[in-house]
């Protein structure tokens, strides 16, 4: 177990390191300078030379990097040139919807996914299997953002029964009612990747109902409901850790459209604002933190895995 | 279960000459696009639809009711009816016609990322997975940019591109989307390899630049050509996700994922503006995730596992 868990750390280090490296210099591709950029037009070059010498800027692109890297490590992930601001408090200050959305929409992954996939396997070609196949299609189709405005149309707008967009923080008001605003958001972004793990779960659990030790756990006597759940569903479970670790990224992408759609103060508007006004150091620490978050995902999914399948610990 | 193709009497004698071979040549053609067609109704659903968008693109401007931009502040926000069947905007102009407008858009981008994604990585993808040695490092790096999600990614470099344009969302959309082709191209090359065809040309003292181009690159096509239909569903959608977030197409192009963020200051009062829109991008996206779905099963049942 433990060289297992050097190498995994190992090779999650090398990709945090390879993420940064690309970060960097894709934002090294950005034709001007920031320095200029933010000085405007009716700057000397005077002006502009003490600028990128306070950043650093007129160093060579190695020394900058090391002390990018340095920067990062200690978490400073530098300041928007709009407001001013350290990005990582930018972050820090807009984190809290975005987890929140993301916890919810994962929420609707995995209580509609995985209890619809058994429920399909347990009767294949049954209407919920029919069901879920035809949503399944649906989703991988259907634009989340789309989904978003017309559930907003008809649950917000003609019913009134839920908040049509905004939030405000739970932790500053205590109120947890505020949850509310994120029902629609977190459903219109589930949904959509629920009905991929419900394909995955019933595929998974139908291939493991067909082994012998199930047999043998009917033919001791053992409740349906015991096989399921305790002897198939622990089997069948790899596949489908998978795609929920894969959810990630489809979440993050959704939530940067679904953010916006429905008014959230999260990450993922202020990447779509920083876009537009051109803020660099914004945009850099969001792919930075996002891509690392990612391999950190991918980490604990291995972890995940040894935790369930003892066997791939000695592999 | 392996499936034998029948082969009638006409097929061998009627190919005389060379324009009866040809003919012979299209007809059995049509006869196998026949038999994928309509070996499942979700491939003929899939084509149908296809099928109608081709239509659009081609005589979209002769059918359309109204000129896509004309303004019309008389009849602003108007419900579907007669004169408009779509209904019309905020500025009076008419869904329909920027609808079938927004759709030549639409595939006309769609292709050229597709194409962009074979161009550059099934090259790339060989090579990787031919010479182990760049394999090894541009692998890393390949998988290093699969680590960003897509519409991060994409907006990272819209904003490297510079200006909103047709050609940088296609290059943005192009640069997020190839990764991935890379990657099917190098586990297949990786698995062909191996086969013994490529040890026999080697020990027959092929040159590798010959193996890769007459016997390696041959037998990609099925794999490239099933990625390259799910790259034009999952970039059609980012490229309306992107249109919809304001930095794609400039606003003054009618594209469907324009038309929906325009729309949504009027949602409750004129939800037809997003509906029309969203629902030929899904119907698109599901067209091509299901045809692509089908060359996969017909080309290689295998690749199931890879894709």
């Amino acid at each position: 177990m433990f060289s297992f868990l050097m190498r995994r750390v190992a090779g999650m280090l090398v990709s945090v390191v390879l993420v940064i490296s690309v970060t960097f210099l894709l934002m090294q591709l950005i034709p001007g300078d920031p320095a200029s950029v933010l000085l405007g037009s009716n700057a000397t070059p005077e002006q502009i030379e003490e600028l990128k010498a306070t950043w650093g800027l007129d160093q060579s692109m190695f020394t900058q990097f090391v002390k990018y890297i340095g920067n990062f490590v200690r978490g400073d992930l530098g300041r928007s040139l709009f407001y001013q601001e350290p990005v990582l408090q930018m972050l820090g200050a807009r984190a809290e919807t975005s987890i929140l959305l993301g916890l919810g929409s994962l929420l609707v992954v995995v209580a509609i996914g995985i209890p619809g996939g058994i429920l399909a396997a347990l009767r294949p070609s049954g209407w919920v299997d029919n069901l879920f196949l035809v949503i399944a299609l649906a989703g991988a189709s259907i634009p989340s953002f789309w989904l978003g405005l017309m559930l907003m149309n008809v649950f917000a707008g003609k019913l009134g029964w839920l908040p049509s967009s905004g939030f405000t923080s739970i932790l500053d008001t205590g109120n947890l009612g505020n949850l509310r605003s994120l029902i629609l958001p977190a459903f219109s972004l589930g949904f959509v990747n629920a009905a991929l793990v419900a394909r995955t779960a019933r595929s998974s659990m139908l291939d493991v109902m067909q082994a012998d030790y199930i047999t043998t756990a009917r033919a001791k006597g053992l409740r349906e409901r015991v096989v399921t759940v305790k002897h198939a569903l622990r089997n069948a479970s790899i596949p489908i850790i998978t795609v929920v670790s894969f959810t990630f990224a489809a979440l993050v992408s959704g939530a940067v459209v679904t953010e916006n759609v429905f008014a959230l103060p999260g990450i993922g508007s202020l990447i779509v604002q920083s876009v537009l006004k051109r803020d660099y150091p914004v945009i850099q620490g969001i792919m930075m933190v996002v891509a690392v978050l990612y391999v950190f995902v991918n980490f604990a999914t291995d972890l995940t895995y040894a935790f369930v399948d003892p066997r791939i610990r000695y592999r | 279960m392996t499936q034998y193709r029948r082969i009638k009497i006409e097929d061998c004698t009627e190919g005389r000459g060379v324009l009866g071979r040809w003919a012979a040549g299209v007809r059995r053609g049509m006869k196998a696009f026949a038999d994928f067609a309509t070996r499942r109704s979700s491939t003929l659903m899939a084509l149908g639809i296809l099928g109608c968008l081709l239509v659009i693109v081609a005589i979209g401007p002769l059918v359309s009711p109204y000129d896509p931009d004309a303004l019309s502040v008389l009849d602003r926000l108007q419900a579907p009816n007669r004169a408009h069947l779509f209904g019309t905007d905020n500025f009076g102009r008419d869904i329909m016609s920027r609808t079938l407008s927004g759709t030549r858009i639409t595939l006309l981008i769609g292709l050229s990322i597709s194409v962009f994604s074979m161009i550059v990585g099934l090259p790339l993808g060989v090579i990787c997975g031919y010479y182990d040695r760049v394999g090894l490092i541009v692998m890393r790096g390949i998988d290093t940019m699969m680590a960003f999600p897509a519409i991060i990614l994409a907006l990272a470099l819209m904003t490297i591109l510079g200006k909103p344009g047709i050609i940088n969302v296609i290059l943005a959309v192009g640069i997020v989307w190839t990764p991935r082709m890379v990657r099917v191209v190098y586990s297949a090359t990786l698995s062909i390899r191996e086969t013994t065809f490529i040890e026999a040309a080697k020990a027959l003292g092929v040159s590798s630049r010959r193996i890769l181009l007459r016997h390696v690159a041959v037998n990609l096509l099925s794999p490239v050509i099933v990625q390259a239909t799910f790259t034009f569903a999952f970039s059609i959608m980012e490229v309306a996700a992107l249109n919809f977030l304001g930095v794609g197409i400039p606003p003054n192009v009618a594209s469907w994922g324009g038309m929906m963020n325009e729309g949504r200051m009027y949602l409750t009062r004129a939800s037809w503006i997003i509906l029309f829109p969203g629902l030929f991008l899904a119907l698109s996206v599901l067209s091509f995730n299901l045809i692509g779905d089908a060359i996969r099963d017909r080309l290689d049942p295998k690749l199931r596992d890879v894709m």
